[in-house]
């Protein structure tokens, strides 16, 4: 629909508010409290913008204005009000808040300091007599050295959230989160005026799987993840664009990494899979990612084991992509009837939350569907003895569920390939290290089968491991170099990936038709 | 005054708190068939006709306001009635409840007539204990005689009136807020729309009126229309009930019709009976009002648009007189204490700016004031205006304008008690040896 933005006629999406319109014509609205996937509050009031109504101009904050045909908004490009109104409420934000900033973990990807940049006043008016005083909770004040009494700088909220009373201003975004997405009100806030304050409700901590959500969530220093907290400075930090392979909606996030380690797994905002959103569970996995990890093994002497005598069982794990799929497709074709493929992972199922998780740990079961990989482990379990051999890929079954896999020590000759030193190599006479899949580029489909993208983080611990998919090729006998030549291949396995090339595939997936899950 | 003016206070000082006293004085006379024949259009339409106007502070008229409920929304409708009384130098709700409790039940079983309402709440601020024992007896007295509860008089209407006690916010009296305060919530306004007439208590149709509005309907329906409107302006019809206080001879509570002189009531026998020593200002309508210089005073009419014409507001009737004895500084300072310590916390401006004024006021009545304090002062209050979801913080901004602009002597003197006022303070960035 057409509204009059500072007196030019511009082509806004309609059902949905001023400050997401303005936004998609490339017009940005500085914002503390609102947030695209949380009930709008509306008590920052950074958002500011003047409105043509029946009794003249008016400030409204766009956040909760609805976008109506004609609408005739003014931002501060056209009206000095709107512009010193944000001056206003920009200095009235800051006017508590400590300048920490350098040892603030949130400088660098902090709102009031975006904010301030565009809405912001230069001039400091704030004198250290009438300036800042900090209240927060009074149990957690304190006088420092100067003898300024100041509020609880490292609050104890949870097993893994940090609270600085001083650095909050109130935006309540966290509360919010925990009422309305989370569905569990563990923070409220107490108090009122200048004294009000974040807190949990009285003998209980913020203790959630996905309590560390409000840390992405709040706008300021306030709320930091333990994890985190002073191990790098976020402006060093480099990211890539990838999917959470441990859980089968395929969460989207980013994988942050700086000097070849991963420091964090943030949350990729997708409106169709994971919104803002990331457990706890794929959010902290990655502190494993690097250890106890396997080194390349000797490709020859894999081929030997696996190409023997006798039926195969091959295991596919959760964690392999569409690529992976398509290089185990090639080399069982080339064994023929000797080999059979087992899908999945003896770790529990669990109910999906309605948030950012489905429940099934297989992530891409659905991507190895469309390559007919629909048999699973329990299947397996039942005919273990008609095997000579049994391959692992990317998969720890006896770590995950030793009393159901201890089932297939009839299968003499054991093999494994994956990432990790774990429980199924200790039981594997032959083990290969491959890279894990933050380290590889690849496809994969989730529950939703949407088509989504993994990309490689140059974070390998060693140089010569190579992805899966390299290695099954090998032992068919192809040299296939890159995920996007892999994924070439399964054009002909799978028609319906056909339809797209590997770069061609877009960063929040592609929706896959007529694929039944 | 003759006694027929006294629209809302006819029954001070006569012990009308019984329901036995109150019928002797023509108590629950409105409460007959005669206002159960009339139609909900009908009971609307005549207190449009009287040209009632809320009198909490706004003045929106109250036959409009309610013609806003929605009839057939398929929820109950709710009275919220507000006795939440919190602004400084307001206590006509108090003393209009504790004399006579059972003015404001006939006013409602009215008011729930006409609105098609089932339910009322009386959300009376928690210190009113007095009140609310008084008004519990009211409504007991009044349940055992069928006034209220199933079937009222023989028809099929019911109606329940419940008394919640708030837990102590000026902010509740806000009428959001009031309605999240008595679901049990934390008392900040809600953004609108909706607004409560479309989505208020529980999300139903909720109509909030004063005290005082509602204890003028059973005068008004037991008079003719156009007694009413014989008493004040053209635009604002009737009586209102005024708390004077400050300075004055006789403070107490008034009662007179709109339009009078505000002279008068300050100087009138029957009034507050004369100044006592020199005015200096007048606050015309609770504390958070811009005052009125004793100049403007002397042309004051005491009616919305008088005040409005002045730049002020008649607000909820609330008069407090300040003679040449008091500083200005003095009072601005008293109000940012109240108005910071009574924000809610939820809008940013009025969360720190209320706080960041205070002690620029505090700085300046310590004798440590500099020059700019006062463009200082003016800066933050530009801050409020129309950044907020409620007016809360217009009610310390407002003042803060007029206080500096009328009387920006006292200002100026306090200021110049620091003798370093002269000097530029000190940036806490760049303070000497703080750091390095």
């Amino acid at each position: 629909m057409t509204i009059e933005v500072d007196g030019k006629n511009i082509e806004v999406p309609g059902d949905t508010n001023l400050l997401e319109a303005l936004k998609a014509v490339g017009i940005e609205t500085p914002h503390i409290c609102y947030h695209p996937y949380l009930p709008v509050s509306g008590n920052c009031r950074q958002c500011l913008v003047e409105l043509e109504g029946p009794r003249g101009k008016s400030l409204v904050i766009s956040c909760y204005t609805p976008v109506t045909p004609g609408m005739k908004v003014s931002t501060p490009k056209s009206s000095a009000r709107v512009k010193n109104a944000r001056a206003a409420v920009s200095e009235f934000m800051l006017l508590n808040h400590p300048l920490d900033c350098p040892i603030c973990d949130k400088a660098g990807e902090c709102s009031l300091q975006e904010n301030y940049v565009e809405a912001g006043r230069s001039e400091s008016r704030l004198f250290p007599e009438v300036g800042k005083q900090y209240h927060g909770n009074p149990d957690n004040q304190f006088v420092d050295t100067k003898g300024q009494i100041r509020g609880g700088k490292r609050v104890d909220i949870g097993p893994r959230v940090v609270l600085d009373e001083e650095r909050c201003v109130q935006c309540d975004r966290c509360v919010r989160f925990m009422r309305h997405v989370a569905g569990d009100e563990q923070l409220q806030l107490a108090s009122r005026g200048d004294r009000t304050y974040i807190t949990t409700f009285p003998g209980k901590k913020l203790d959630h799987e996905y309590d560390l959500c409000v840390t992405d969530l709040c706008p300021t220093g306030a709320l930091t993840g333990k994890f985190f907290r002073f191990q790098q400075r976020v402006w060093m930090l480099s990211r890539t664009p990838s999917i959470s392979m441990d859980d089968s909606l395929g969460a989207n996030i980013w994988i942050e990494h700086n000097n070849g380690f991963i420091w964090r797994l943030m949350p990729r905002c997708n409106p169709e899979v994971n919104r803002s959103w990331l457990s706890n569970t794929s959010r902290l996995a990655f502190e494993n990612f690097s250890k106890n990890r396997l080194p390349a093994g000797n490709l020859p002497e894999l081929k030997k084991a696996v190409m023997g005598e006798g039926e195969i069982a091959f295991v596919l794990g959760g964690a392999s992509t569409n690529e992976d799929a398509a290089a185990l497709k090639t080399l069982t074709s080339k064994l023929g009837d000797r080999a059979q493929v087992f899908v999945g992972s003896f770790a529990k199922m669990e109910t999906a939350d309605g948030i950012a998780k489905s429940g099934d740990p297989v992530a891409n079961r659905a991507g190895f569907a469309l390559f007919g990989f629909t048999a699973s482990v329990e299947d397996l379990v039942k005919k273990a003895s008609e095997f000579t051999t049994l391959v692992v890929l990317h998969a720890d079954l006896w770590g995950e569920d030793a009393s159901k896999a201890n089932a297939l020590e009839v299968i003499k000759n054991r093999i494994s390939i994956s990432a990790f030193n774990d429980a199924t190599a200790e039981k594997s006479a032959v083990v290969f290290g491959v890279n894990h899949w933050s380290e590889v580029s690849g496809s994969m489909v989730n529950s939703n089968s949407m088509l989504q993208k993994l990309s490689a983080a140059p974070t390998a611990p060693d140089a010569e491991l190579s992805p899966l998919f390299k290695v099954l090729f090998a032992l068919a006998g192809e040299d296939v170099k890159c995920a996007a030549c892999a994924f070439k291949k399964a054009h002909e396995m799978v028609p319906i990936l056909s339809k797209f090339s590997f770069d061609s595939i877009h960063s929040t997936g592609e929706k896959l038709d007529g694929v039944a899950v | 005054m003759q006694d027929s003016m006294k629209v809302c206070t006819g029954n001070f000082g006569k012990n009308a708190q019984s329901m036995e006293a109150y019928k002797k004085l023509g108590g629950y006379s409105t409460i007959s068939s005669k206002l159960f024949e009339m139609s909900q259009f009908e009971v609307i339409d005549y207190v449009q006709r009287s040209g009632l106007r809320g009198r909490g502070g706004a003045g929106f008229p109250t036959g409009l306001k309610w013609s806003f409920v929605p009839r057939n929304s398929g929820k109950p409708v709710y009275i919220v009635v507000n006795a939440d009384e919190g602004e400084a130098g307001t206590y006509k709700d108090h003393f209009l409840i504790l004399e006579d409790p059972h003015r404001l039940i006939e006013g409602l079983i009215i008011a729930a007539w006409a609105l098609g309402a089932r339910t009322a709440y009386i959300y009376a601020r928690g210190e009113f204990l007095p009140c609310i024992e008084a008004l519990n007896k009211a409504l007991n007295e009044a349940y055992a005689a069928h006034l209220l509860g199933e079937n009222i008089g023989g028809t099929k209407f019911s109606f329940d009136i419940f008394v919640h006690r708030g837990a102590g916010a000026y902010i509740c009296g806000e009428e959001t807020a009031l309605i999240n305060s008595l679901e049990g919530q934390k008392g900040q306004p809600r953004l609108k729309p909706p607004f409560p007439a479309v989505a208020g208590a529980w999300a139903c149709p909720t109509c909030v009126n004063n005290v005082e509005t509602i204890m003028s309907l059973p005068w008004i329906f037991s008079h003719p229309v156009s007694e009413y409107t014989k008493m004040g302006t053209p635009k604002a019809r009737g009586t209102k009930v005024f708390c004077v206080s400050g300075d004055v001879v006789r403070p107490g509570l008034y009662e007179a019709p709109l339009g009078t002189p505000l002279m008068e009531m300050l100087t009138s026998e029957e009034y507050a009976q004369g100044v006592v020593g020199n005015l200096k200002g007048v606050i015309p309508g609770g504390s958070s009002c811009p005052p009125l210089t004793s100049c403007e005073s002397e042309t004051a009419t005491l009616d919305y648009e008088c005040m409005a014409a002045l730049k002020t507001m008649f607000g909820s009737g609330a008069i407090i007189v300040f003679n040449d004895s008091h500083n200005a500084v003095d009072i601005l300072s008293v109000l940012g204490h109240f108005y910071s310590h009574e924000s809610c916390g939820q809008c940013t401006p009025c969360r720190e700016g209320t706080g960041f004024a205070k002690r620029v006021l505090d700085e300046i009545m310590r004798g440590e004031g500099h020059d700019g304090d006062i463009e200082l002062l003016q800066g933050i209050s530009a801050g409020f205006a129309g950044t907020t979801i409620c007016p809360l913080s217009l009610s310390l901004g407002m003042p803060i304008n007029s206080y500096t602009a009328k009387y920006r002597g006292d200002f100026e003197a306090y200021i110049a008690k620091n003798p370093d006022h002269a000097e530029p303070r000190l940036r806490s960035t760049v303070r000497p040896g703080a750091f390095w």
